[in-house]
């Protein structure tokens, strides 16, 4: 070995590992973490490209079959004749002009050869998927990408089979994905936030204030967390809502009463107050441990020398709190983020399977699982497949927060 | 000691209190009032009606003057009528929380029985692949939705080998012979249920007590017992087990309000009539009085279960002093 290598080895060597360095090391050699760690990523691709994934396949999640209901994995699903004609029926009324320029062009191209010419339509519609499809790219007309559109939706493949109202289970999964886990994060990071908030202000004033918050905490954290969670989840939005623009009449008048009512139109508008009422509810009743954990650090964060010398040196109680102590407590509160989200998800589908949580026709795995409980008989993959998901990302979020902890936690590191 | 005890008593109460109103208020904001009801059941109804109505059963005064009532007639012993089944809610209430009982403490006596010996067994023999793999299982326990397993338990054993009910409580419209037909007959409903809500404790507990027991081998005093000579049988339950059941002692007790709150899905899921499917099914056909008292006794039980295992871990560790 030469002398040059070797003296950057040494040179490697006596280099001071930063913080990131030892965690990912240390992260890096728990498999169970990296597992969690994969299988979470390839969760959140999937919920971001479900669009991109809906416009591939050609399978609208929305779209309900009433003939083609409670179909096993791998069914190819085909619309019979007088679906199609009805269909084509109401295009060819909705636009005259157009169907008889591509019913002609049809009928040049020998495509179809029809017994009257009005009817080339109707015969194309009745043509294989394929074929047809080929056919109709040919033709020149601004209709054509509707006309293929409902070609393609009149013959589908489902992979995974169809549900109670002959929706397809995939497409439904991908978008239950993006509502579950979104929930999660989004549940974990706000409480997280206002755990950090109370357990900061507790932890650093102490006296009377610490008190106060550490029994509302604990007072907390000592129910029964589903049975309330369910009290709470029956309250009617609307109800207090209305207390809101009411409230909001009082202090601010008119123009209280103007932005509260947009606020709660704007709350009503998308068809997703349930997602909101979910995470605002959930939100509530999970900041509790982060409270806990941050107060606890935060008090004997209070007794050390640096903050002392910040105290001295005459900076404020929030410059100390948020430039000094925050950057101490980031570490173990990650860890009980990425928990946190396995249980946001996991009581986010207890509440939708309760009908309580998110409300259909938006998809989460929870309220697919409400919905195919009651045809445990006819179809026990609805009911499988759901909770399999859950079961998978709750699973992969308590492993990768495992391997944070043991990775952040300074006793286990191995050098 | 006694002062510690009647302080933490006295919280408990003033919780339980302020919670009941909570409670109360609570309800208040819930989708249909009983004259709404009224109303949805008699289309023909007049405006005046309704008004005479809401003042008749006090609905137009504001919350905490109908809370003052409402507690006030608890208080006196009268717990109200169901709306939905015609009948006390005292009547009620008595077999659904001899039922929950039943299904929480055979679930936590049920995991209990497995999770400690497979967490001691762990901690003793740490990183082998035994380790490893109830490792895996018990993260998968604590993973694991309750309700869905619950209905895979469900396919398996009730729909595709048929050797369970899929849910209730006993076989209907049977009369007993004996105690011991009874309990034969309650038990096989209750095996499903109880498996699905010991999984989760299992996990956890497995966990928490491998912890605990690695953490009291590690102390000076099991080296000094080692080094007595003593037997490993001697140090591993005398020396080391006593101080891991501490801990342990601790999170069983708290861990009974979480069987509590598991329980309502578990009930729900399997037809059982309990607590929980009590709370769920009352709010969702707007039997309010059925809801707020199933609700305050289920959570003043778990304070009071919370009161005892501080009250438990004293004896179990005297180290500990109460102030």
């Amino acid at each position: 070995m030469n002398t040059k290598s070797l003296s950057q080895e040494v040179k490697n060597l006596e280099k001071a590992q930063s913080f990131l360095d030892i965690v990912y090391s240390q992260f890096k050699e728990n498999k169970a973490a990296l597992f969690g760690a994969i299988t979470i990523l390839i969760f959140i691709l999937i919920a971001l490209l479900g669009p991109a994934l809906e416009y591939v396949t050609g399978i609208d999640g929305d779209s309900q079959n009433v003939f083609s209901r409670y179909k096993p994995p791998f069914t190819r699903v085909t619309a019979p004749q007088d679906v199609r004609e009805t269909a084509i029926k109401k295009f060819i009324e909705q636009n005259v002009a157009e169907s008889a320029k591509i019913q002609t062009v049809l009928i040049e191209q020998k495509i179809v050869s029809p017994l009257r010419p009005e009817d080339a339509l109707y015969d194309w519609v009745n043509l294989e998927k394929s074929k047809a499809i080929t056919a109709m790219k040919q033709v020149d007309s601004t209709k054509k990408s509707e006309l293929i559109k409902m070609m393609s939706s009149f013959e589908t493949y489902h992979i995974l089979g169809t549900d109670e109202l002959g929706r397809d289970v995939l497409m439904r999964l991908i978008y239950g994905t993006r509502v579950s886990i979104g929930v999660g994060i989004l549940v974990a990071l706000v409480s997280a936030l206002i755990g950090l908030i109370i357990g900061s202000i507790a932890g650093y004033y102490g006296g009377l204030i610490d008190t106060l918050l550490m029994r509302v905490t604990d007072a907390l954290l000592s129910l029964p967390i589903l049975p309330v969670l369910v009290v709470v989840a029956a309250i009617d939005l609307k109800k207090v809502l209305n207390g809101f623009v009411n409230l909001a009449t009082t202090i601010m008048g008119d123009t209280g009463t103007r932005f509260a009512q947009d606020l709660v139109d704007h709350i009503f508008s998308g068809g997703k107050e349930s997602i909101y009422k979910l995470v605002f509810i959930l939100c509530l009743f999970s900041w509790m441990t982060v409270a806990r954990l941050i107060r606890g650090s935060i008090l004997s964060l209070r007794e050390r020398e640096f903050i002392l010398a910040a105290k001295t040196l005459g900076a404020t109680d929030f410059t100390i709190i948020v430039r000094h102590m925050f950057p101490n407590v980031i570490a173990p509160m990650l860890v009980s983020v990425t928990l946190g989200v396995g249980e946001s998800i996991l009581s986010e589908a207890a509440l939708s399977y309760l009908g309580l949580g998110i409300q259909p026709p938006t998809p989460s795995w929870g309220n697919m699982l409400f919905n195919a409980q009651e045809l445990i008989y006819q179809a026990p993959t609805l009911a499988f497949l759901p909770g399999l998901l859950i079961l998978l990302i709750v699973i992969s979020f308590n492993f990768l927060g495992d391997g944070l902890q043991d990775a952040i936690d300074p006793k286990t590191v191995k050098r | 000691m006694t002062t510690y005890i009647l302080r933490r008593i006295l919280q408990t109460l003033a919780v339980i209190a302020i919670l009941s109103y909570i409670c109360f208020s609570l309800m208040t904001l819930m989708p249909g009032d009983p004259v709404e009801l009224m109303i949805s059941a008699n289309p023909r109804i007049t405006q005046e009606d309704v008004a005479r109505l809401r003042s008749f059963y006090g609905l137009d005064q504001p919350t905490y003057i109908r809370y003052y009532h409402w507690a006030s007639e608890i208080l006196s012993g009268d717990l109200g009528y169901s709306r939905t089944y015609r009948v006390p809610v005292s009547e009620m209430l008595a077999p659904a929380l001899k039922a929950t009982f039943v299904l929480s403490v055979v679930s936590l006596i049920f995991s209990l029985c497995i999770a400690i010996p497979l967490g001691i067994y762990c901690a003793l023999k740490p990183n082998t692949k035994f380790d490893y793999i109830v490792n895996l299982f018990n993260f998968a326990g604590i993973s694991i939705p309750s309700f869905w397993l619950g209905i895979v338990l469900i396919i398996i054993f009730s729909v595709y080998l048929n050797w369970l009910p899929a849910g209730g409580y006993q076989t209907t419209g049977i009369v007993y012979d004996n105690i011991f037909h009874e309990i034969l007959d309650k038990s096989k409903f209750l095996i499903l249920p109880v498996v699905s809500l010991a999984v989760q404790r299992i996990g956890f507990f497995s966990r928490f007590s491998r912890s605990s027991m690695l953490e009291a081998m590690r102390n000076d005093f099991i080296r000094t017992a080692r080094a007595k000579g003593m037997s490993e049988n001697t140090v591993v339950w005398r020396h080391g087990f006593r101080n891991a059941l501490i801990p342990l002692i601790t999170i069983t007790a708290i861990s009974i309000s979480s069987v509590f709150s598991g329980a309502l899905i578990t009930e729900t899921l399997f037809a059982y009539p309990g607590v929980g499917r009590l709370i769920y099914t009352s709010i969702m056909s707007n039997d309010f009085n059925v809801a707020m008292i199933a609700f305050i006794i289920s959570i003043a039980m778990v304070l009071i279960m919370n009161l005892v295992a501080d009250l438990l871990y004293g004896v179990a560790d005297p180290r500990i002093s109460y102030k």
